[in-house]
C-alpha cells in the first residue's frame, strides 16, 4: 500500500510537515506565476481564512477532548447577528473606545453562552458531543433567523467601526493572538495537558482526579467564544448581520484540525498542526480561485487533497 | 436524570402540539409552499404574501418552509393536500422531485399556482413567473452601453460572479447576458467564479479576480444577485479599486440592492419581481370569482433600477 511506504521512510512528523509546506508553497508559485507568493496576496488569504481559521484553534481543542463541535458556524451566524443589532443601535455610544470593546463582550457572550449551554449538556448530562453539538448547529441558526425574521441587518458600507475591525492588522492580528493564546494554552499549562489528557483516556483523568466535567465545559465554551469573534469579524468584514453566515464552516474548521494531524479519537493533536491545516487548506483555496478553476473541479479537488494530508500524517501502527 | 428529562421532554411535545392555534372560523384555506425561506428574497415574498392576504380576513394562509429540501417541501404539500386546501400555491425547489406531488394536486381537484420556478410538466392551473433570460439580457445590455459611453467603443474588461451553478436563476442570467455580450469581441469575461449567491463568498471570489487582474483594469462587475455584486464592491473596496469599475446586480429588493444604488455602490440592478401581488391576485380571483379560468402564465415584467 503507498502510504505505508512512505510511512516507513518518514523521519519525524514536523519534518514532513515542513516538507509538505515547502512543496505546497513551490507548486502554488508555479501554478499562479508568481502572483501567490506576493505579500499582498499571502495576506489576503490570511485575512479570508481568519474568521474559520480561529474556529479551527478553538476545534482543535474540543477534538483533543475526542469531541466535536458541530456548531460553529452557526454561533459564528448567531453572534454575527447580535454584534450587527449592537452596532445599527440607536443606544450605542459614540465613542469608539466604549463601542468597539462593547461589541467584542457581545461576540464574546453570546458566544461563551452557546458552547457553555452545549457543555453543560455533554460535560454533565453525558449526551454525546455529536448529538448536543448537531442540535447547536440547528438550533443556534434558528434562533438567528427567528430574530432577524430572515433579513439582513446592514451596517452600511462606510461603517466606521465595521471598516476598522476588517482591516488586515485587525483580522490577522486576531487570528495570530488566538493562534498564539491557544498555542501557549495547550502546551505550557496544566489546563492543557488535562485537556489532553481527558481524550487519550478519560477514565484514567478522572481516576487521576482531573475535574473532567469542568474541563469539557471549558473546551465547548473556549469554541463557542472563539466562534462569537470569528462572527463578529465576518461581520465587520461584510457590513451585515447575516444568519446565513458560516453554513457549512464547521466542516472546514474539522478539516483544517484533521489535516494538522489532531487524531478525532482525542488526546493526539497540536495548534501547530492546526496552523499547518489552516495553510494548507488557505493556500488551496487561493490558488483555485486565482487560476478561475471551474467550481465543481474545485468540489472534487479538496477533499481529494484533505484525503492526501491527512493521510501522510496518520501515524498508523501496525499490530 | 432519566424520569425527569422524559417527562420534561414529553410536557414540552404536549405544550408545542398544543401551540398549533385554530383562529376564528375562515372561509377559505391557502396554502403557500415556500421552498426555503433562508433567500431573502423568498423572506421578501413570504412577507407581502401575508401582507397581502391580511386584507382579506375570510382567508386562512399558511406557509410552510421546505428549507431547501425537496423531500421536506413534497411532505408539506402532501400534509396540506389531506387537509383539502381550497388554493395552493408553491414555489418549487427544483424542477423534477415537485413534479409529481403537484400532479397529486390537481389530480384532487385542488387549484395549483406554481410560483417562479418551473417543473417539467404544466402541473399547475396558472404559472407566474419572470423572465431571467431577458434579465440577463438586459443586463447584458446595460453593460454594452456603459462600456460604450465610458471609453467610446463596446470593449472592456467583465468580471461575473454566478449563483448556485444548478438554479434556473443563474443559468439564465448567465446565458441571457451572454447572448448579448458574445455579440461584442472587445468585451472580454476576464474572470468568471461561482459564489453560489452568497455575499461573503462574492468577496473572496472577488479579491482572488483583483489580485490575478492586478495590472488589468476592470471596468465591469456583474453579480447574478446583489448581495454578491455588493460583496465584490466591499472586495474591491478592500484594495481601493472600487472606483475604476461599477456594479451590477439583480433583485433589486428595497432593503438590499435598491438600497445599494441609492447609495452609489452598485451601478444598477434589475428588480426580480417578488410574483406574490399576481398570484395574490390571481388566487382570489379563483377562490371567489365564479368559473373564473386564469391564463396558464403569467409573466411578470421586470424593470431597471438604476438611481
Amino acid at each position: 500500500m503507498p502510504f505505508d511506504f512512505i510511512q516507513s521512510k518518514r523521519p519525524t512528523g514536523p519534518l514532513i510537515m515542513f516538507g509538505m509546506v515547502l512543496l505546497t508553497v513551490i507548486i502554488a508559485t508555479a501554478m499562479t506565476k508568481g502572483l501567490y507568493i506576493t505579500p499582498g496576496n499571502l495576506t489576503d488569504i490570511l485575512r479570508m481564512i481568519a474568521p474559520e481559521a480561529i474556529m479551527a484553534m478553538g476545534m482543535t481543542f474540543v477534538i483533543l477532548t475526542a469531541g466535536i463541535d458541530l456548531s460553529v458556524g452557526s454561533i459564528l451566524a448567531l453572534a454575527s447577528v447580535a454584534c450587527a443589532a449592537v452596532l445599527t443601535s440607536s443606544i450605542l455610544p459614540g465613542s469608539l473606545l466604549i463601542a468597539i470593546p462593547l461589541a467584542i463582550l457581545v461576540a464574546l457572550i453570546v458566544g461563551g453562552l452557546c458552547g457553555a449551554l452545549q457543555g453543560v449538556l455533554i460535560a454533565w448530562l453525558d449526551i454525546q458531543a455529536f448529538v448536543v453539538t448537531l442540535a447547536g448547529l440547528i438550533g443556534f441558526r434558528g434562533v438567528a433567523k427567528l430574530y432577524t425574521d430572515n433579513q439582513k441587518i446592514q451596517l452600511g458600507s462606510e461603517h466606521a467601526i465595521a471598516n476598522l475591525l476588517s482591516t488586515k492588522p485587525v483580522m490577522i492580528g486576531t487570528l495570530v493572538a488566538v493562534t498564539l493564546f491557544s498555542m501557549v494554552l495547550l502546551r505550557f499549562t496544566v489546563f492543557g495537558r488535562s485537556v489532553r489528557a481527558v481524550g487519550d483516556n478519560e477514565r484514567a483523568a478522572h481516576y487521576a482526579g482531573l475535574p473532567v466535567p469542568w474541563l469539557k465545559l471549558a473546551v465547548y465554551t473556549y469554541s463557542g467564544m472563539l466562534a462569537g469573534i470569528a462572527g463578529l469579524l465576518l461581520c465587520a468584514r461584510n457590513t451585515v448581520g447575516d444568519a446565513n453566515f458560516g453554513v457549512m464552516d464547521e466542516l472546514e474548521a474539522i478539516a483544517m484540525v484533521v489535516i494538522g494531524g489532531t487524531s478525532l479519537m482525542g488526546g493526539k493533536g497540536s495548534v501547530i498542526g492546526t496552523v499547518f491545516g489552516v495553510f494548507i487548506m488557505g493556500t488551496v483555496i487561493n490558488v483555485l480561485g486565482l487560476k478561475n478553476v471551474d467550481s465543481n473541479v474545485q468540489q472534487v479537488l479538496l477533499p481529494v487533497i484533505i484525503l492526501l494530508a491527512v493521510g501522510l500524517q496518520l501515524n498508523r501502527k501496525r499490530v | 436524570m432519566k424520569p425527569l428529562l422524559s417527562a420534561l421532554l414529553s410536557v414540552s411535545f404536549l405544550f408545542l402540539l398544543g401551540c398549533g392555534s385554530s383562529g376564528p372560523a375562515t372561509k377559505y384555506t391557502v396554502f403557500f409552499s415556500q421552498c426555503n425561506n433562508a433567500e431573502p428574497y423568498r423572506a421578501a415574498q413570504n412577507a407581502k404574501l401575508k401582507e397581502l392576504f391580511a386584507g382579506n380576513p375570510e382567508v386562512k394562509l399558511v406557509v410552510t418552509d421546505g428549507q431547501a429540501d425537496a423531500n421536506k417541501q413534497i411532505s408539506q404539500i402532501e400534509t396540506a393536500l389531506r387537509q383539502k386546501p381550497d388554493l395552493l400555491i408553491v414555489a418549487p425547489l427544483e424542477r423534477e422531485p415537485l413534479n409529481a406531488v403537484m400532479g397529486d394536486a390537481m389530480k384532487a381537484g385542488v387549484p395549483v399556482i406554481c410560483l417562479e420556478r418551473d417543473i417539467v410538466d404544466p402541473n399547475y392551473t396558472t404559472y407566474i413567473r419572470c423572465d431571467n433570460r431577458a434579465i440577463g439580457a438586459a443586463a447584458g445590455e446595460w453593460i454594452v452601453q456603459h462600456l460604450t459611453e465610458k471609453g467610446g467603443a463596446p470593449k472592456g474588461n467583465v468580471v461575473e460572479l454566478r449563483g448556485n451553478p444548478g438554479v434556473e436563476g443563474a443559468i439564465n442570467r448567465h446565458e441571457g447576458a451572454h447572448e448579448v455580450l458574445s455579440k461584442h469581441p472587445d468585451i472580454k469575461i476576464v474572470h468568471d467564479a461561482v459564489a453560489n449567491w452568497f455575499q461573503d463568498e462574492a468577496m473572496n471570489r472577488m479579491s482572488e479576480a483583483l489580485t490575478a487582474n492586478k495590472a488589468d483594469t476592470i471596468d465591469v462587475v456583474y453579480g447574478h444577485n446583489d448581495p454578491m455584486a455588493y460583496g465584490a464592491y466591499l472586495a474591491a473596496k478592500e484594495k481601493g479599486r472600487e472606483k475604476e469599475m461599477v456594479f451590477v446586480g439583480v433583485d433589486g429588493l428595497a432593503t438590499e440592492g435598491a438600497q445599494y444604488v441609492k447609495d452609489g455602490v452598485l451601478g444598477v440592478t434589475f428588480e426580480y419581481p417578488l410574483c406574490v401581488d399576481k398570484a395574490h391576485e390571481i388566487g382570489m380571483k379563483i377562490l371567489t370569482e365564479e368559473g373564473f379560468v386564469p391564463e396558464k402564465i403569467y409573466m411578470m415584467e421586470s424593470s431597471i433600477i438604476d438611481q
